[in-house]
């Protein structure tokens, strides 16, 4: 039998060039950072096994799994809700990969592995929110959208999970969006083209935001 | 048109597909031809309020049942179809 070499490589390798685009000679209104490398897992509790996947997800991040809309962080992982009895784990390094989690939670829930079906995208600086804006239909004002609130919806006709981060240090709100990969590089130019006016700084990372 | 989805709040029509009327019933199987050829072919027109499926596709990815009034597209009533998530939202 062949054996088949997997490299994985990111969904915007090819649309993503790191340095500043769009306009000149003014601050980067809008930070794009992609994040590399993550593990992400789909949780569904399966019929009626809700509450025993919560009690499951309790004692494996330590926090409770998200009822409503928003994204949780736990030590080294975020749960962030994707609709009603299920959620995503988004975690580095190995820690909750398919392996490691499916013995707590193969009996309460399905989990599908989602890490390479996905691009993560950081955006944040002071025109983020102007920018989205453009492109959501949500109310993404700070009393409406606060740190820790998620949203499944959709941008550019893409569905994307999107959810706010923590702040930086210096107090700039950081928005998180997964798109799905094959959709990545079209969302992608989407941003690109609704930020240049206000600057651009585009660089990939390898941490979580 | 905007809907308040029970899981994510208002969102866009966009976000939505309509399915159509949420009323028929799969006949039984002994039901005889006419009931089957009703059950699959044929549509009531209501000028007025009336129930429909809309799948929230750009969202939570749930179905929904929707009182909608046809004449104004007044929304009264927005309740998760059956399915995993409606016991969460069940009164």
């Amino acid at each position: 039998m062949a054996d088949f070499s997997w490299a994985s490589r990111s969904p915007l390798e090819h649309a993503l060039a790191t340095g500043v685009h769009g306009a000149r000679g003014i601050e980067a209104g809008v930070s794009l950072t992609e994040i590399r490398n993550f593990e992400l897992i789909q949780v569904m509790a399966r019929r009626g096994k809700w509450a025993e996947l919560a009690k499951a997800a309790k004692t494996r991040f330590g926090v409770a799994a998200p009822e409503a809309p928003k994204a949780i962080q736990a030590k080294d992982a975020a749960l962030i809700w994707s609709g009603p009895h299920q959620f995503l784990v988004l975690s580095k390094n190995g820690k909750h990969t398919m392996n490691t989690l499916a013995p707590a939670f193969s009996g309460p829930a399905s989990l599908s592995d989602q890490s390479h079906a996905r691009a993560l995208i950081s955006i944040s600086g002071a025109k983020a929110r102007t920018m989205l804006a453009k492109l959501s239909s949500l109310d993404l004002h700070p009393a409406v959208f606060p740190v820790g609130a998620a949203a499944a919806t959709s941008i550019d006709h893409t569905s994307v999970t999107l959810w706010r981060g923590g702040d930086q240090p210096d107090g700039q709100a950081v928005f998180n969006l997964l798109v799905f990969a094959t959709f990545a590089e079209s969302l992608w130019h989407t941003m690109l083209d609704a930020a240049a006016e206000y600057g651009i700084d585009i660089r990939y990372s390898e941490e979580l935001a | 048109m905007r809907i308040v989805c029970p899981f994510c709040g208002e969102r866009e029509l966009g976000e939505f597909t309509y399915l159509g009327d949420a009323k028929p019933r799969r006949p039984a199987a002994d039901a005889g031809e006419d009931a089957v050829y009703d059950y699959v072919y044929l549509r009531d027109n209501i000028a007025g309020v009336m129930s429909e499926h809309w799948y929230h596709g750009g969202g939570c990815r749930t179905w929904l049942k929707i009182d909608r009034n046809t004449l104004t597209h007044e929304i009264s009533s927005v309740e998760p179809a059956t399915g995993a998530g409606a016991r969460q939202v069940a009164k």
